[in-house]
């Protein structure tokens, strides 16, 4: 009897304490702690939840008003994908589709639904076409970016350098992976240089000893790589055993991930892979983070996952979501917001070094700004250098030559536009 | 006490014949399907349209396809992803050529190219059986999946690989695409899986499927008999295929709103078989059982914590979920090994006798 007086209670408190949490900024996020992209999924996942939980902790929230960052476990499946958003469509503020299957698919509803998607860093290119993709944002820079930089870094930032030069492009079989091929098929073409696309199954990830015993036949100058989970362990792993020239090989920035390359240790000591963010272990930040995350044990998060490159990516990108949140806070001078408000916030963020200095969180992403016809911010990205034990930052910071990259994201825009009429395009400055 | 026959009396072959011998079991899917084409589109969230109706009924369709061929035919089958992708493929080329197509039509006609390709991979049928037979359609599987990846036709050549549904009208309101409503998408699909499952079960009922099961249970027997196997085995395949592209059309069109070629993968196919396995092999009704239970159930069990205001973080809710959805199953199959379906039937059988069992 006196146990079921205690759940009861202990049901009623929740439910009290449920209800009370929802009163805030509700901002969900697609997460996948499980299934096969987890080991990747859990440090990001971890980072922006725990910036989140810091700023509740430390500020009360953002502008008084507390973030319910709460997440819906996808397991990276677009079924489950679409399952979260509808049930989380009707108070959420943003969603944070995190696959690009789930992107393309919420893509049209959040037209009809007016809920602005925050993809730092992944879904479409073209994205960054505010007047066509109204709803849509993918700060700090897209894939299209992050190809033209690599090329860029391997040409020492004089492109007609690379011609007569084969470069291999090692790509997932996937919307993500074919990704960038449209920009590089368009330089390859501008440039003179050799374009050997090597696709890799969904069902070959783990084993793509096929995949590199072209590339030994092939002997390609530099092997970029477009991929995701599973695939990058094992591209590394047979470059190390087919002895590909590590300095040669570039990974966009999912291909970045420490424990892949801590597995090879110093036999991976030479790859690069494009990142847009950088781990600040001794920045103010992580000691807030420390403080009021980690002693407190508020968090899922371990301590070595604490410096990897994507537990601090993922602390980004909550900081880009609750910049915009200010923003829009500003601009309409209530604390509590609405989704409407929140697209404004987004596509007016501007991310200065001040601004970064001010939040403790200095050389952790590039500055950047985003306009009605610049959803993507186009930050710019550095090259990080496996050291054997962990990433280095190794170049200046790169930038994408928008003058090539516009005129195509104009184009794919308004075939999007097109395939998908009545879509509704706005023209911006208007 | 519900369900006593006493005093129903047939006094002519059609009415011992009759679809409903019955008279609670008419009453009973009179309440079913007013629940179906009434309260439930009247009281349903956007939620439970999206995630529990809708695919509820696509699913139990595309099991039902299966189930023709693997329950009714006894020709097991692991391609039913691909031959749902093949019909979701048509169906798109038949609205991208053709954008003045009723969505409906493009939807029924997608079926028959889907049947053209389960005939094509339907003819190993006649030679070979079993497991080996399964291996066969394992191969259709994975040629399929790896043509809608190569053959950039099929998918106008989009840069990213997948298919986008258009916003398709019909008769003034939309039925597919992102600005169409869910209670119109629901009524369509529930409208053609009514007509499907009528289809289906009239089919099984006559020569067709008197014939099929004579296959299935011996072909031996069946060819003495007189039963042409060619004709029994192809015409199982191209209905069963038929039936798995309609309800592919509409898994893209009517639910999904965007497929990239991985969508249509082994898993899928798996996912058809448990249905039509744990629901029953052999009955049109397991087929809806299965389906509430392997894809309503988890999404039901996943909102439970959050209504009961359980602080159970989402990614340990998943895990709880495939833990106890799988123990259903387990305990499901070991109660009868049979499915779902014939677990009705012996519920059934007991209530006529109430209280008096033999």
């Amino acid at each position: 009897m006196k146990l079921w007086k205690q759940l009861a209670a202990a049901t009623a408190l929740t439910v009290i304490a449920g209800g009370a949490m929802a009163e805030g900024l509700y901002a969900p996020n697609m997460a996948y702690r499980t299934g096969p992209f987890a080991a990747l999924g859990i440090p990001l996942m971890n980072g922006q939840a725990d910036y989140m939980t810091m700023l509740n902790e430390r500020d009360g929230g953002v502008g008084g008003v507390k973030v319910d960052f709460e997440e819906c476990e996808t397991g990276y499946s677009t079924e489950k994908g679409v399952e979260c958003y509808e049930k989380t469509k009707g108070n959420a503020i943003v969603t944070q589709p995190w696959s690009t299957g789930i992107t393309l698919q919420v893509l049209p509803k959040t037209n009809v639904d007016e809920i602005p998607i925050l993809a730092p860093g992944y879904g479409f290119s073209p994205m960054s076409e505010g007047g066509t993709f109204q709803w849509a944002y993918n700060p700090p820079a897209s894939y299209w970016d992050g190809a033209y930089m690599i090329l860029s870094h391997i040409a020492g930032g004089d492109m007609a350098s690379l011609k007569g030069k084969k470069i291999a492009f090692l790509h997932l079989d996937h919307p993500f992976g074919k990704e960038p091929l449209p920009l590089l098929e368009q330089l390859a073409a501008e440039h003179g240089f050799e374009l050997v696309a090597i696709p890799v199954g969904l069902k070959e990830m783990q084993n793509q000893s096929a995949q590199w015993l072209q590339i030994r036949r092939e002997r390609p100058d530099n092997v970029i790589m477009w991929g995701w989970g599973a695939m990058n362990s094992a591209a590394i792993q047979e470059a190390v055993k087919t002895k590909y020239p590590m300095e040669q090989f570039y990974g966009v920035w999912w291909a970045g991930h420490d424990p892949d390359l801590a597995a090879v240790g110093d036999k991976g000591k030479g790859y690069k892979s494009i990142s847009w963010s950088m781990p600040q272990p001794d920045s103010a930040l992580m000691a807030d983070i420390k403080k009021y995350v980690i002693d407190t044990g508020k968090t899922q998060t371990t301590e070595d996952q604490l410096n990897s490159v994507f537990y601090q990516r993922g602390l980004v990108m909550s900081m880009m979501l609750a910049e915009a949140i200010k923003v829009a806070q500003e601009h309409t001078g209530s604390a509590e917001i609405g989704p409407k408000d929140l697209r404004w916030g987004l596509e007016n963020l501007n991310i200065t070094d001040e601004k970064l200095a001010e939040l403790g969180m200095a050389g952790m992403v590039p500055a950047f700004s985003t306009a009605c016809n610049n959803h993507t911010g186009h930050s710019g990205a550095w090259i990080l250098e496996w050291d054997g034990a962990k990433f280095n930052q190794a170049s200046d910071l790169l930038q994408a030559d928008q003058s090539v990259i516009e005129p195509l994201a104009k184009a794919k825009a308004a075939e999007y536009a097109d395939a998908n009429a009545p879509w509704p395009v706005t023209t911006c400055g208007g | 006490m519900l369900y006593r026959t006493s005093g129903q009396f047939k006094t002519s072959y059609v009415a011992d014949m009759a679809l409903f011998p019955v008279r609670q079991d008419a009453v009973l899917l009179a309440i079913i399907l007013a629940f179906a084409w009434v309260i439930l589109p009247l009281t349903a969230s956007e939620f439970a349209f999206q995630t529990l109706l809708i695919p509820i009924l696509i699913y139990s369709l595309a099991a039902m396809g299966l189930n023709i061929l693997t329950g009714y035919a006894g020709q097991l089958s692991l391609g039913t992803a691909a031959f749902m992708g093949v019909g979701a493929y048509a169906c798109y080329k038949l609205v991208t050529i053709m954008p003045w197509m009723n969505p409906v039509v493009a939807i029924l006609l997608s079926g028959v190219f889907s049947a053209g390709v389960g005939v094509m991979f339907g003819i190993p049928s006649l030679r070979i059986k079993g497991f080996y037979l399964a291996i066969a359609t394992l191969a259709a599987q994975f040629f399929l999946v790896w043509l809608f990846e190569k053959w950039g036709w099929l998918y106008n050549y989009n840069a990213s690989g997948a298919i986008q549904v258009p916003n398709l009208e019909m008769f003034g309101v939309t039925v597919a695409g992102p600005t169409a409503s869910s209670h119109v998408q629901y009524y369509v699909v529930l409208a053609i899986v009514s007509l499907m499952t009528m289809l289906c079960i009239n089919l099984t009922r006559g020569t067709l499927g008197r014939t099929w099961k004579a296959t299935r249970d011996m072909d031996i027997a069946a060819e003495l008999i007189g039963i042409n196997l060619m004709k029994s085995k192809l015409t199982a395949f191209a209905i069963s295929s038929y039936i798995v592209g309609v309800a592919g059309a509409l898994f893209v069109f009517m639910w999904r709103g965007a497929a990239e070629p991985n969508l249509f993968d082994i898993p899928l196919s798996f996912r058809i078989l448990f249905i039509a396995i744990i629901g029953g092999l052999g009955s049109v009704l397991g087929n809806y059982l299965g389906a509430i239970l392997i894809v309503g159930l988890p999404v039901i069990l996943n909102t439970l914590p959050e209504t009961f205001g359980l602080p159970i973080s989402s990614a340990t809710v998943e895990h709880l979920n495939v833990m106890i959805v799988g123990a259903l199953i387990v305990f499901f199959l070991i109660i009868e090994p049979h499915g779902l379906a014939r677990l009705w039937a012996l519920i059934r059988e007991k209530l006529v006798i109430w209280p008096f069992p033999h």
